[in-house]
């Protein structure tokens, strides 16, 4: 029963890719389909015209196999040789240092605003 | 036939994949690095092309849309916090997001990667998705660009818990932005671990950086691949 649940939910889901890609299809709004149906299915739940019930199981479903979706993207790596070589051990690196910058800068920052809003509220 | 074959296969191997990771947490056996190996055997033994893999399998691809549509539910659910931490958030990912294109960018010049790597890198830092929406439209390779990701994803939960500790961060709120800023969905699945309030943040932060960068897509980074030629 769950299952199916799940299923009609995604369906339902479905549509709002459908009416972004409609949406973008009429006016040429330079940003994905996928993410102006987002904002529709955020709208459409914040003018309560759906229901969290509606998609709530559904999406949770979506949000949590989420990486099941990338696997065949991530076969695609084979059609590039480059990979196996200097190439692909410089991006490797490159990709590692620069995540780390990423993730210490946001933190850092992120940290500091955070430590002053609570020194304002006391 | 070989389409429900192959996307049965896949999802088995993902759960199985999955599974394992549970009982052994190692690098190697993240899920998005051990079932795309374990694909690629399968598909060499039967002489099936990646590009017919990729055809057949497509179904999987395609369910990328509806699962970033889904994110619309966390944010509505997460509405208060999200009106009440706007101003921090907004502000570390626009910074977030700039220095993983910048960073990205002057490294890949550094280390003379080719056009096409250099390119595809640049938006590796959001959710798949979204990263592949923008790598199409600089003019990258979204395979490539998917992979980066990926790579992204795994470094950047393999390094989240020792940079948290060295940059002794205190705030809950800032760990989660952090990790869903520099590791998307790997990074908020790692959030977790520091509680309900990070995987909050961790989503708000990876929905907030995969938007800012489909701006910086369309205003900043032609400007710099225009650099390259």
């Amino acid at each position: 029963m769950k299952i199916i649940m799940i299923f009609i939910q995604i369906v339902f889901i479905h549509l709002f890719l459908l009416l972004g890609a409609g949406v973008k299809a009429l006016i040429p709004i330079p940003i994905p389909a996928s993410m102006i149906g987002l904002l529709l299915l955020f709208l459409a739940l914040c003018l309560k015209l759906v229901k969290l019930e509606w998609v709530e199981q559904g999406g949770n479903w979506l949000i949590a196999e989420l990486l099941l979706f990338f696997v065949p993207s991530a076969v695609g790596i084979v059609n590039y040789d480059e990979m196996l070589s200097w190439q692909g051990f410089s991006t490797v690196l490159i990709i590692g240092i620069s995540t780390f910058i990423v993730m210490s800068t946001t933190a850092w920052i992120a940290d500091k605003i955070m430590i002053r809003k609570e020194r304002d509220t006391q | 036939m070989s389409i429900i074959f192959f996307i049965f296969v896949t999802s088995l191997l993902y759960m199985v994949a999955k599974a394992g990771y549970k009982r052994m947490p190692w690098p190697i056996f993240h899920p998005l690095l051990l079932s795309p190996i374990l694909i690629i055997g399968l598909i060499s033994l039967m002489h099936v092309s990646a590009d017919q893999y990729l055809d057949r399998a497509k179904f999987l691809t395609h369910m990328l849309g509806p699962a970033t549509v889904a994110f619309a539910i966390p944010i509505y659910k997460h509405l208060p916090v999200l009106k009440k931490y706007i101003g921090t958030i907004v502000t570390s990912i626009t910074v977030g997001t700039l220095m993983a294109i910048f960073s990205s960018f002057l490294l890949s010049m550094l280390m003379h990667l080719n056009n096409q790597f250099l390119v595809s890198v640049l938006p590796r830092s959001i959710t798949t998705p979204i990263a592949i929406e923008v790598s199409k439209d600089i003019g990258g390779i979204p395979t490539l660009t998917t992979v980066f990701v990926i790579l992204t994803g795994i470094i950047g939960g393999i390094i989240g818990p020792a940079v948290i500790k060295r940059f002794a961060i205190k705030s809950t709120i800032a760990k989660g932005l952090a990790l869903g800023m520099s590791a998307h969905g790997v990074g908020t699945n790692k959030a977790m671990e520091y509680g309900e309030q990070a995987a909050t943040f961790s989503t708000l932060a990876m929905i907030f950086a995969a938007s800012i960068t489909v701006l910086w897509g369309k205003f900043l980074i032609p400007v710099l691949v225009s650099f390259i030629g």
